[in-house]
């Protein structure tokens, strides 16, 4: 599905990503790791088109399909979906309005008809329920005054209503209480089908108590240093990442 | 008016910008002719900024109408205030101006 190659991206002359490979295939969950500054953030938004970040060098290939040249719509429409570290407040702009155009343009892009006010309404209820949002937050401006952790509930619920083939969540379950990462990893866990694949960005070991990684990968200075499986995540709450950087560094 | 003896008037001024080559400046201008009335002015100026139109964009909506949405919600406040026939034509009107403001 997912198909990175030497990927090297620059910011402001300075080289952030150095050479990175990963291959996600159907089906699998893939989950990143890796210290403050590794890169993280920038490879989830380079994936996603974000054009301030310059790619260098390297291939992406998603579906088969060079991704890179693709505009961000375009990626989002072909099921790439993003969820924030940070989202965006959008004041002014009803969660209601924003997520019905953005369920209508997807509909578009796969030759299907717009839902009517009631079908959206419906579908609206149901994954609320699902991500367990609550009915206020959803009449409100897009994250506008959302707490942290209501922001991360909505980046999840987006991607309920989008049902993206290829999920990308950056830090999502950062800063959130042990029934917000529940709902976190249960928005990730219905949307695993054969037909779809998950890039987790985490931090802390205990999200993948919930979602069951196929590969952990650590990122080092904009490398992916180490892959292996559930363990390595266990392997790096115990010890920290220090072993990991001598290995990189020797 | 010299017989509207304390009379109140609140105008507000609200800019949005559109990219980062504008700037908006709002002249207000009140005149009083009785020393008992009370204005008040206030401005605030707002700007679409570049994450938000990302967000947008991430989530398939293309910068276009993103700018729409945003827009109409700005201006929805007032527009609703507006009588039925004001409303329609300033919807209209909105949307020209969009037309060609997205590089
Ligand atoms: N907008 C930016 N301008 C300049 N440097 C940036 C920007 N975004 C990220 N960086 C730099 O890129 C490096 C990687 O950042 P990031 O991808 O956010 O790491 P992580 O998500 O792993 O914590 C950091 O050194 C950071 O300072
Ligand atoms: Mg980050």
């Amino acid at each position: 599905m997912l198909k990175i190659k030497d990927l090297r991206v620059e910011i402001e002359d300075q080289e952030i990503i150095k050479g990175l490979n990963l291959e996600v295939k159907a089906g699998e969950v893939h989950a990143i790791m890796g210290p403050n500054g590794s890169g993280k953030s920038t490879l989830a938004a380079v994936l996603a088109g974000r054009d301030m970040f310059r790619v260098t060098g390297g291939k992406v290939l998603y579906n088969g399909e060079d991704l890179l040249e693709k505009s961000p719509e375009q990626r989002a429409k072909e099921g790439l979906f993003l969820g924030f570290q940070y989202p965006i407040e959008i004041p002014g702009v009803s969660m209601v309005n924003f997520l019905k155009t953005a369920v209508n343009e997807l509909r578009k892009h796969r030759g299907q008809k717009p839902l009517s006010a009631s079908d959206f309404l419906k579908m609206m209820r149901e994954k609320k329920e699902l991500v367990e949002i609550h009915s206020s937050l959803t009449n409100r401006s897009v994250n506008e005054g959302f707490s942290g952790g209501e922001k991360k509930k909505n980046e999840i619920f987006q991607m309920a209503m989008l049902e993206p083939r290829l999920a990308i969540l950056d830090e999502t379950d950062s800063g959130l209480d042990i029934d917000a990462l529940r709902i976190v990893a249960n928005g990730v866990n219905q949307l695993k089908s054969k037909e779809t694949a998950s890039i987790v960005i985490t931090h802390y070991q205990r999200l993948l108590d919930y979602i069951i990684p196929d590969f952990v990968h650590v990122l080092y200075d904009g490398r992916l240093v180490k892959s292996g499986g559930k363990d390595l995540a266990l392997l790096l709450e115990e010890k920290g990442y220090e072993w990991i950087k001598e290995e990189a560094e020797s | 008016m010299r017989g509207a003896e304390n009379a109140r008037n609140f105008s507000q001024c609200d800019s949005l910008l559109l990219g980062d080559k504008c700037g908006a400046h709002t002249f207000p201008y009140i005149e009083t002719d009785n020393s008992s009335a009370i204005v008040e002015h206030e401005a605030t100026t707002s700007k679409i900024g570049e994450d938000q139109i990302f967000y947008c964009n991430q989530r398939g909506i293309a910068t276009e109408d993103a700018i729409g949405l945003i827009v109409n919600g700005y201006a929805k406040e007032v527009l609703n205030k507006l009588p039925m026939e004001f409303a329609v034509e300033a919807q209209k009107l909105l949307q020209i101006t969009l037309e060609g403001s997205v590089g």
